[in-house]
């Protein structure tokens, strides 16, 4: 493990170069090997046949020994005896090379019968020429026939023990022959697993290599699909090039899922910031509208109303208490509808009962008429839109009208996508510059007098956002329109 | 995931690499060892002995010496030396002389030499003596020379054997008057004659009439040649040819199945060939004396060992003849079949 360690932490230029290194090594390697073990049975095969060659080499030596020694007794001559006594060192070398143990193998004995042999021979040749230098012919004759014996017995032993040789080595030749075809095949096979392995070595070595590539881009690949703070580390295998750049990868993606991170809690406090200003802004409205509302509070009158209609029916006084009962109804209204949206009917019943009781006190001075288009009666309004505008009609327009020329005029109609409410009259109508004051929200209106045009305009600017859905218009003496636009939206219908 | 598959390829890979390189390894290691050993193995296999000594047979084609080689060569080897049968395995057919020549010039440390009454024998073995060598003969000795000992066989009680063998085969057939013929081998000398006469001795007076005939028996092919001659020669087939020989005994054993001759003669041999033990097997043969050659191996070798190692020796040992027959073949048979 710590030798795959060190290689996963060595420069990459390295590794490929060990890779190299010891792929090559193993070729060489095997080559050697294969070189050196031909090159051995070669010498084998050479050496086969050795043997043979040097008991030749031995026979002829005898030969050359045996004749210097005749040439020399026949004639005394020098070269003679130069030839014998060169042949007779020559023997004396080679005859160390033969066995002079006793052995059970028959050719290392029949070796040490040679050398002795030999050696008997060169004693009774020395013998022999020493009896020449003194002349005794018996005796060298003597000793000179028992050297041809002995050279005889010497060469039937040579022949013999070449011929066994000559057995054996031809048996080993066919061997070594043979073993050499073996090497051939056994090479092959060697040379053909080296290759296999070579080709592995270098398949599992770029692979350790290449992986961690491979991971990385994986990686990056997964980081551009989105969502990279799902994406895990790579974990870092080793120190060379590629592990400095998977930890430099490893720091990014931590700075990527970091950033994502913060910009996620303050896109959260932001969020949070935002929903709390448009609470406050809401309950801001809601008491606005809370205060402006408690301004029309009518309760006290509502349940005197209440009891007097009572006593009315008690006392049989039928119109007073249809009077006070729509009293009632008009107080009750305020009492129950300050606080939400109604339908567009309930308001045109407000201001029915309105000019009812105003009638009843004006004794029918002023005439009320409606042009509506039924199928708006539905649409939902703020409260307390509508009397308040047409109470101001009274109030300020056909106050100084004769009595019973009054007349005020309602109307509900369609245009575009607004629902329009129209509150005219045919009084002596409103200066510019009041109306200009009124509509820039200058002129306050009176406490004392109920709820005024001006709340209207305020709680419809609240309602609505500031949409001009207000709209003053009057001529001199010829009365006074005022008209709210109502947005026909998805929830008011 | 795929990180541990790649692991796991990987590792497989490597594993793979592994095997193969441990395998070529070994099979290189192997290989190189096979090519070593070619050619070593016929100079390995042998054994170191301090002394040589040289086996000089009469006849080195001869199954008697060459069972007494065989016996000699076994004991020589428990006991620390080593005997060649010289003159054998070689390209020339050498005599008896040349080979002491060539024990004599190769500086043996002793030679068992099978004797005989000849100047030149006697000479050779004075010239090995002079050259440090003890020279032990057997069988056969060799009178009036330097030999240090002689391992012989009694053949006087040999021949009374065979005489004791005649009875027997006389009260078998109800003590009739029986003829006997005698081979003797020529290059024997005395050995024969004394046997001849001890058998004389035993059977005068007791019915048996002997006649000999000498055969040659100095090379392979003039026995059965020689045997075939006495018999054709012959008026009337003997009661009972007694061979002194091991070749003599099977010539004769094998012309009498020639001549369909079974059952009208009886034959006493000599040696105990495995021929010879079939032929008694079947009652061909009626009996064999056959030498104790382990006994004689032991003699010679220990004689030789004794004269190294002391400088004396005993000058006679002496050994006898087994009767093998019918009834006792069995205890020779598997022996034979063993040393086969």
């Amino acid at each position: 493990m710590a030798k795959g360690n060190f290689f996963a932490n060595m420069k990459i230029s390295r590794k490929l170069v060990a890779v190299f290194l010891v792929t090559s090594i193993i070729a060489m390697a095997v080559n050697i090997f294969i070189y050196f073990n031909l090159n051995q049975a070669l010498d084998k095969i050479n050496s086969v046949f050795s043997s043979n060659i040097s008991l030749n080499e031995l026979s002829d030596n005898l030969n050359e020994l045996h004749s210097g020694l005749t040439g020399y007794l026949e004639t005394k001559g020098t070269d003679d005896l130069e030839l014998y006594y060169a042949s007779s060192q020559k023997m004396n070398e080679m005859m160390k090379n033969l066995n002079d143990e006793v052995t059970d193998n028959s050719i290392k004995l029949s070796e040490r019968d040679i050398r002795n042999m030999l050696e008997t021979y060169l004693k009774t040749a020395d013998e022999a020429i020493q009896a020449k230098r003194g002349r005794n012919i018996d005796e060298y004759t003597a000793k000179y026939n028992e050297c041809s014996k002995i050279k005889e017995y010497l060469n039937t032993y040579i022949y013999s023990i070449n011929n066994e040789q000559f057995r054996t080595n031809s048996e080993n030749y066919q061997a070594l022959v043979n073993s050499l075809r073996y090497t051939e095949i056994m090479s092959m096979l060697i040379f053909a697993v080296a290759s296999v392995m070579n080709v592995l070595l270098i398949i599992v070595l770029t692979n350790t290599i290449t992986r961690p590539l491979t991971r990385l881009s994986a990686k990056a690949e997964e980081i551009s699909m989105g969502s990279p703070e799902n994406v895990e580390p790579l974990e870092v295998v080793s120190d060379d090039e590629v592990g400095k750049v998977t930890n430099a990868f490893n720091e990014m993606l931590a700075s990527i899922k970091d950033y994502i991170a913060r910009i996620r809690t303050q896109l959260i406090t932001q969020s949070e910031m935002k929903e709390k200003n448009l609470l406050m802004e809401t309950h801001l409205k809601d008491a606005q509208l809370k205060y402006l509302q408690s301004q029309i509070n009518p309760h006290f009158l509502f349940n005197t109303l209440n009891a007097g209609a009572q006593l009315a029916m008690m006392e049989g006084a039928d119109r007073t208490g249809e009077y006070i009962r729509k009293m009632a109804d008009f107080f009750r209204y305020n009492v129950k509808k300050t606080s939400e949206t109604v339908k567009l009917s309930e308001e045109i019943e407000l201001v029915d009962s309105y000019i009812y009781i105003l009638n009843v006190r004006f004794a029918g001075e002023i005439i009320f008429e409606k042009d509506i288009d039924e199928t708006l009666l539905d649409v939902m309004v703020p409260s307390m839109i509508i009397q308040p505008l047409v109470e101001n009609s009274i109030k300020y327009g056909i106050k100084d009208v004769e009595p019973g020329d009054g007349k005020i005029t309602l109307s509900i109609y369609r245009e575009g996508d607004n629902c329009c409410i129209r509150v005219s009259d045919n009084g002596i109508g409103t200066d510019e510059d009041i109306i200009e004051k009124i509509m820039s929200n200058e002129k306050k209106p009176s406490e004392t007098r109920g709820v005024g045009i001006t709340n209207v305009m305020e709680r419809l600017d609240l309602h609505y956002n500031n949409r001009e859905v207000f709209e003053i218009k009057s001529k001199k003496n010829e009365g006074t329109q005022v008209t709210i636009k109502i947005p026909m939206e998805a929830g008011n219908v | 995931m795929k990180v541990s598959r790649n692991r796991i390829a990987v590792t497989v890979l490597a594993s793979i690499v592994l095997v193969l390189f441990c395998v070529t390894v070994a099979g290189l290691f192997y290989y190189r060892e096979m090519i070593r050993k070619l050619g070593e193995v016929q100079e390995e296999n042998f054994n170191e002995y301090p002394r040589l000594y040289a086996y000089i047979a009469e006849d080195p084609d001869s199954q008697l010496s060459n069972s007494i080689y065989k016996e000699i060569s076994e004991y020589a080897q428990e006991n620390g030396c080593y005997v060649e049968m010289t003159g054998q395995n070689l390209s020339t057919r050498y005599s008896k002389a040349d080979r002491i020549n060539i024990a004599i010039s190769s500086k043996v440390d002793g030679i068992i030499l099978e004797g005989d009454e000849s100047e030149e024998t006697a000479q050779l073995i004075d010239k090995a003596t002079a050259n440090g060598i003890p020279v032990v003969t057997v069988l056969s000795d060799c009178d009036g020379s330097s030999r240090k000992s002689f391992v012989g066989l009694n053949n006087y009680t040999l021949g009374t054997e065979y005489g004791k063998e005649l009875t027997a085969i006389s009260a078998d057939n109800q003590n009739k008057a029986l003829n006997v013929l005698i081979l003797l081998d020529r290059d024997d000398g005395n050995a024969d004659d004394i046997t001849h006469s001890a058998i004389q001795e035993y059977a005068t007076g007791r019915g048996i009439f002997l006649t000999s005939s000498i055969v040659d028996t100095s090379t392979p092919f003039t026995s059965q040649e020689d045997v075939m001659n006495v018999l054709d020669s012959l008026e009337k087939i003997p009661d009972v040819i007694i061979c002194l020989n091991d070749r003599t005994t099977e010539s004769v054993y094998q012309c009498i199945v020639d001549k369909n001759l079974v059952g009208q003669t009886t034959i006493l041999g000599f040696f105990d060939s495995e021929t010879i033990l079939k032929a008694i097997d079947k009652g061909s043969v009626y009996a064999t004396f056959a030498i104790e050659a382990n006994n004689v191996a032991k003699q010679c070798v220990d004689a030789l060992n004794e004269y190294n190692d002391s400088g004396f020796v005993s000058e006679y040992y002496s050994s006898n003849y087994v009767l093998i027959n019918r009834a006792n073949i069995s205890n020779y048979k598997p022996e034979e079949n063993e040393d086969g």
